[in-house]
C-alpha cells in the first residue's frame, strides 16, 4: 500500500467512525419524558438553605396553600389544607389537613409534620426564618431557647392551630410559598438537601438523581393522591452556554427552554419567528428599580430624587432593549400582586422638567455626582439599562457613572448603608405587598440594609403595621396611601419596569403555564406533553 | 529530590498568596450564601460557625493542615467535601485532556511531518496554513463551529454533556485544536532545519531509505523541543479547559472553578487552583524528566 492509500484510508476510517457515531446521537427521547435546561446548578434541594432553587421544592414537596394561575389570575389555593378559620382578631388560624395524603415513603401525613416543618426552619436559622418568625414563640426556637413551637398547637393528626404574634392578612399568601413546604418529620436525616434518597415529600415528583453540575432527575411519585401528570420523568440539565442550550433545543434534544439568558437578537430572529406559535411568556411579577440613598449629600433632596424618575426614559428601555417585552412600573407594588395601584402616577419622561428642578434647587451642570452600582449578577440587559439610566441622567446636568460590582463586594457595601444608589430587581416570593413593602422600607434596619436610608420613621413605621390590618379593603388603601407617599411626594424609589420572562415549547410538549410570579422554577404538572 | 522540594515549596506560596488574596478582596462570602433575605445576625452566626471569623493566620494553618490530610474543607455553595467533588470532576477533565492532548499530538505530529517533508509545496502551505488557524481560533469559537456543524447541522455527535465516549469528541478537537496548530508548526519547523543537517546527508549517502532517514534519524532530534511542548501542554489542557468545560457542559475540575467563583466558594476554589498548580507543577517535572531520557547530554551535565 502507498503512503498516499494509507493516509486516504486513515482519512475514511475516521469519517466511518463518525458517521457511525451519527447513528447513535440524540436517540434518548421516550414517552413521557420532558427535558429541560438550567445556567447553573441547583446549590441545594433543602428550602430551608436557598432562596432560589426551587424547583425540587416545588415538585417533591406540597405546602398547605399554593399560589396559581386560574383565569389569568394568581389566586391562593388550599392545597394540604382543606378548611381553615382565622379568629375576629386575625391572630389565630385553625386548619383541618387533607385525609389520606401521604409521602412518597408510605408515611402518613400529619398535624406534628406540618409543626416540624416550620420549627426546622427556625432550628437551622438560615435564609428563610420570616415566616415562621411570625408564630409565638418563634424568636424562642431561633435562639435555641426552646425545640417546640409555643404558638403551634397540634390538636391531632389532622388538625392545628398557628397563633400569630401580630396579625397578618397576607398569611395564608406566606404560606404558599415553597418555602413553606412540608417534610416528613420520621424520615428527616442528615443527607436531607443533598442525598436524592432523603427527600420525601407528599408532592407529584420524587428526585431520583442529583449529579453535580450536570443533571438532576424527577419521576412520578406514584403515591402521590392527584390526577396523574402526562410528564412521568424530567431531566433537568445544567447547560451554563446560553448558544448550546440554543442548538440543544432546535436539535431536538430540549422540549423546553427558557429564554432568560437567550441574545435578543436570537430571540428575534430564530424564537419570534421560527417558533412563534410555540413561544410561552409571563411576566416576571416584581420590578426593576433605583434605589436612591438618603444619606447622600444630593440625594437627601426630594428635588434631586425627583429630577431623577423625570430624566429617564423607560419606554425606550422597554423598546429598544426588550423589544417591548417588559412592562412599566410606576410603584413598588407591582402589576400582578395583590393591592397592586394601576392608577398611580409614576413619574413622567421629561428631560426640561428635570434641568429646571436642578436649576430650581441651585444645583450647577455636573455638580451633582454619584455612582450607579450594579451587581454583576445582573443579566446584561439590565446593566446596559444602567449605563443608558447613567447617560439619560448626564444629558440632564448630573454626573453619574455605573460601577459594576461583583456579587460579594454588592451585598456588602449594598448592606453598609453606604451605596450611593443601584439599579436592581426585585422578584416576588408570595403574593402580597408586604413581600416588597416590609422588605424594603419595613424598619430602620431594612433601610440602611438596602441602602435606602429613608428617613421618615413614620412612614416606616406603618409600612411594619400594615400586614396587620385584617380588613383587605383598608389593607389595601394603606399600602396604596403608603406607596402614594413614597413615590409621588418623596420620590425615595424609582420604579422601571418587569420584564416579561419567556419560554419556547418543543413540538412534543402541549402546553405550559409558567408558575405564577414568571419564575425560572415551574409546577412539572403544569406542562402538558403530546404523548 | 530537589525539585520535588521546589515544587512542594511552590505549592506552599501558591496556596498561601490564594488564600489572603481571596481574604482581602471585599465582600463576604456569607453573604453571597445567604442570599438577599438572610438578616445581619444570621450572617454573624453562620460566619462564626465557619470560622471566617477568625485571624487569618489561624484560618490558613488550619487549611493547611486538613490540606496535608487530604481535607480540602466542604464547599460553601454545595455542601459536600471538596476533595469529593474534585475527584468526580477529576475523571471528566481527564479524559477530556488525554483525548485533546491525543488529537493534538497525532493531527498535528502528522501535520507538521507533512510539512516538513513537502517542504514549500501546497500541502505544507495548507498545512501551515490550517495551524495558524488552529493557533489563532479562540477556544469558545471553534467549540461553537463544531456544536453547529457535527451536532446540530449533520446531527452526528452531541452537542452537549457526558453520556458516553461520543461526548469527548467535540470538545476533545475543541480543546486541542489549539495546541494541535503549535505542535505542526514546532514539528514543521524543527524537522525542515534537520532535514538540512550533514549528518541527514551522511546518512542518505550510506543509502538508507528516505523513511529510515526520517524516522530513525531526523525525528529523534526533533523529538526534544515537540516533548517537552507536549508535556507542558497536557498539563495547561488539564488545568484550563474551564471554556471547552463550560459550553459542552462538561462537568470537570474547570467548570468547578467557574462556579467557586461566582459563587464566592473559598474551599472550592482554593481546592481547584491549588489542583491545577499541581498539574502545572507536575507537567513541568515530567518535562524534564523526559528531556533527560531523549537528551543524553542533559544526563552528563548533571553528571559533570
Amino acid at each position: 500500500m502507498t503512503k498516499r492509500y494509507r493516509l486516504l484510508s486513515f482519512a475514511a476510517l475516521v469519517l466511518a467512525a463518525v458517521m457511525i457515531c451519527g447513528c447513535f446521537a440524540g436517540a434518548d427521547e421516550e414517552k413521557g419524558l420532558l427535558r429541560t435546561a438550567i445556567n447553573y446548578d441547583i446549590t441545594t434541594m433543602d428550602v430551608a438553605k436557598t432562596t432560589d432553587d426551587y424547583m425540587i421544592p416545588m415538585n417533591v414537596f406540597d405546602r398547605l396553600f399554593e399560589t396559581r394561575v386560574q383565569d389569568g389570575n394568581a389566586v391562593v389555593v388550599p392545597s394540604l389544607c382543606t378548611e381553615y378559620k382565622v379568629s375576629e382578631d386575625g391572630l389565630t388560624y385553625e386548619f383541618t389537613l387533607m385525609d389520606g395524603v401521604v409521602f412518597s415513603n408510605g408515611n402518613a401525613l400529619t398535624a406534628s409534620d406540618v409543626q416540624y416543618s416550620f420549627e426546622r426552619l427556625l432550628i437551622l436559622a438560615n435564609q428563610n426564618t420570616d415566616i415562621p418568625l411570625e408564630v409565638v414563640g418563634g424568636q424562642d426556637v431561633m435562639d435555641k431557647k426552646t425545640e417546640t413551637l409555643e404558638g403551634f398547637k397540634v390538636a391531632d393528626d389532622t388538625h392545628f392551630t398557628i397563633t400569630l404574634s401580630a396579625p397578618n392578612a397576607g398569611f395564608l399568601a406566606e404560606l404558599s410559598s415553597p418555602v413553606m413546604s412540608i417534610v416528613d418529620k420520621e424520615s428527616m436525616t442528615d443527607g436531607f438537601g443533598t442525598d436524592p434518597a432523603a427527600m420525601i415529600g407528599t408532592g407529584p415528583y420524587i428526585v431520583t438523581e442529583w449529579v453535580a453540575n450536570d443533571h438532576y432527575t424527577m419521576v412520578y411519585n406514584e403515591k402521590y393522591r392527584g390526577p396523574e401528570p402526562t410528564v412521568k420523568k424530567i431531566i433537568v440539565k445544567v447547560i451554563a452556554d446560553a448558544n448550546t442550550q440554543n442548538l440543544m433545543f432546535q436539535n431536538g434534544e430540549l422540549d423546553l427552554i427558557d429564554l432568560k439568558n437567550q441574545d435578543s437578537a436570537i430571540i428575534q430572529s430564530v424564537y419570534k419567528t421560527q417558533y412563534a406559535d410555540r413561544m410561552v411568556s409571563a411576566p416576571n411579577v416584581g420590578m426593576i428599580f433605583i434605589a436612591l440613598n438618603e444619606n447622600n449629600e444630593f440625594l437627601k433632596d426630594v428635588s434631586v430624587r425627583k429630577a431623577i424618575g423625570a430624566a429617564i426614559d423607560v419606554d425606550t428601555i422597554i423598546t429598544a432593549l426588550y423589544n417591548g417585552d417588559a412592562i412599566r412600573e410606576n410603584g413598588i407594588i407591582p402589576t400582578g400582586v395583590w393591592g397592586h395601584n394601576d392608577n398611580l402616577q409614576g413619574f413622567t419622561y421629561d428631560p426640561e422638567t428635570a434641568k429646571k428642578l436642578l436649576a430650581d434647587a441651585g444645583y450647577t451642570d455636573g455638580q451633582i455626582s454619584f455612582e450607579i452600582a450594579v451587581d454583576n449578577a445582573l443579566s446584561s440587559t439590565v446593566k446596559t439599562a444602567a449605563e443608558y439610566i447613567s447617560q439619560s441622567l448626564n444629558k440632564v446636568g448630573f454626573n453619574t457613572t455605573v460601577k459594576n460590582y461583583d456579587h460579594a463586594a454588592y451585598l456588602d457595601v449594598r448592606r453598609s448603608g453606604t451605596m450611593d444608589s443601584f439599579v436592581a430587581s426585585w422578584g416576588m416570593d408570595y403574593n402580597d405587598p408586604a413581600n416588597i413593602m416590609v422588605t424594603f422600607f419595613g424598619s430602620e434596619a431594612n433601610v440602611k440594609a438596602r441602602s435606602l436610608n429613608y428617613p421618615d420613621t413614620a412612614i416606616i413605621a406603618r409600612v411594619a403595621s400594615a400586614p396587620a390590618i385584617v380588613d383587605d379593603e383598608a389593607r389595601k388603601a394603606e399600602y396604596q396611601a403608603l406607596e402614594q407617599k413614597i413615590i409621588s411626594e418623596d420620590a425615595a424609589w424609582i420604579p422601571l419596569y418587569a420584564s416579561m420572562h419567556l419560554w419556547c415549547r418543543g413540538p412534543r410538549v402541549a402546553s405550559f403555564t409558567p408558575q405564577w410570579a414568571g419564575f425560572t422554577d415551574f409546577y412539572v404538572t403544569d406542562v402538558v406533553l403530546n404523548d | 529530590m530537589k525539585r520535588l522540594l521546589q515544587a512542594v515549596l511552590v505549592l506552599l506560596l501558591v496556596s498561601l498568596a490564594l488564600f489572603v488574596m481571596l481574604r482581602i478582596v471585599p465582600g463576604n462570602p456569607v453573604a453571597v450564601l445567604m442570599g438577599e433575605h438572610a438578616n445581619e445576625a444570621t450572617i454573624e452566626r453562620l460566619t462564626a460557625e465557619l470560622g471566617l471569623d477568625q485571624p487569618i493566620h489561624v484560618q490558613f494553618f488550619r487549611y493547611l493542615g486538613g490540606a496535608i490530610r487530604g481535607d480540602f474543607g466542604t464547599s460553601y455553595s454545595l455542601g459536600k467535601p471538596v476533595s469529593q467533588l474534585m475527584g468526580a470532576a477529576f475523571v471528566n477533565t481527564l479524559l477530556l485532556a488525554l483525548a485533546a492532548a491525543l488529537f493534538a499530538w497525532i493531527v498535528g505530529g502528522l501535520c507538521g511531518l507533512l510539512a516538513a517533508i513537502r517542504k514549500n509545496s501546497i500541502p505544507d502551505r495548507l498545512f501551515m496554513g490550517f495551524s495558524l488557524l488552529g493557533i489563532s481560533m479562540p477556544v469558545f469559537m471553534v467549540a461553537m463551529i463544531l456544536q453547529y456543524v457535527f451536532g446540530y447541522w449533520l446531527h452526528w455527535l452531541p452537542i452537549s454533556g457526558v453520556s458516553d465516549w461520543r461526548s469527548f469528541i467535540l470538545p476533545a478537537i475543541a480543546l486541542g485544536w489549539n495546541s494541535a496548530g503549535s505542535i505542526a508548526r514546532l514539528v514543521r519547523s524543527t524537522l525542515a532545519d534537520t532535514l538540512e543537517d550533514d549528518y541527514i546527508d551522511t546518512a542518505r549517502a550510506k543509502g538508507l531509505s528516505e523513511t529510515a532517514v526520517i524516522w530513525r534519524h531526523a525525528l529523534r532530534n526533533t523529538m526534544l523541543p515537540t516533548v517537552t511542548m507536549m508535556a507542558l501542554q497536557l498539563s495547561g489542557l488539564l488545568s484550563g479547559a474551564v471554556i471547552t468545560e463550560t459550553v459542552f457542559s462538561i462537568n470537570g475540575i474547570g467548570r468547578l472553578a467557574v462556579q467557586a467563583i461566582n459563587g464566592r466558594d473559598i474551599p472550592l476554589l482554593q481546592g481547584t487552583v491549588l489542583f491545577a498548580t499541581a498539574l502545572v507543577i507536575f507537567g513541568n517535572l515530567i518535562a524534564d524528566l523526559l528531556y533527560k531520557v531523549l537528551d543524553p547530554r542533559t544526563r552528563r551535565e548533571v553528571k559533570e
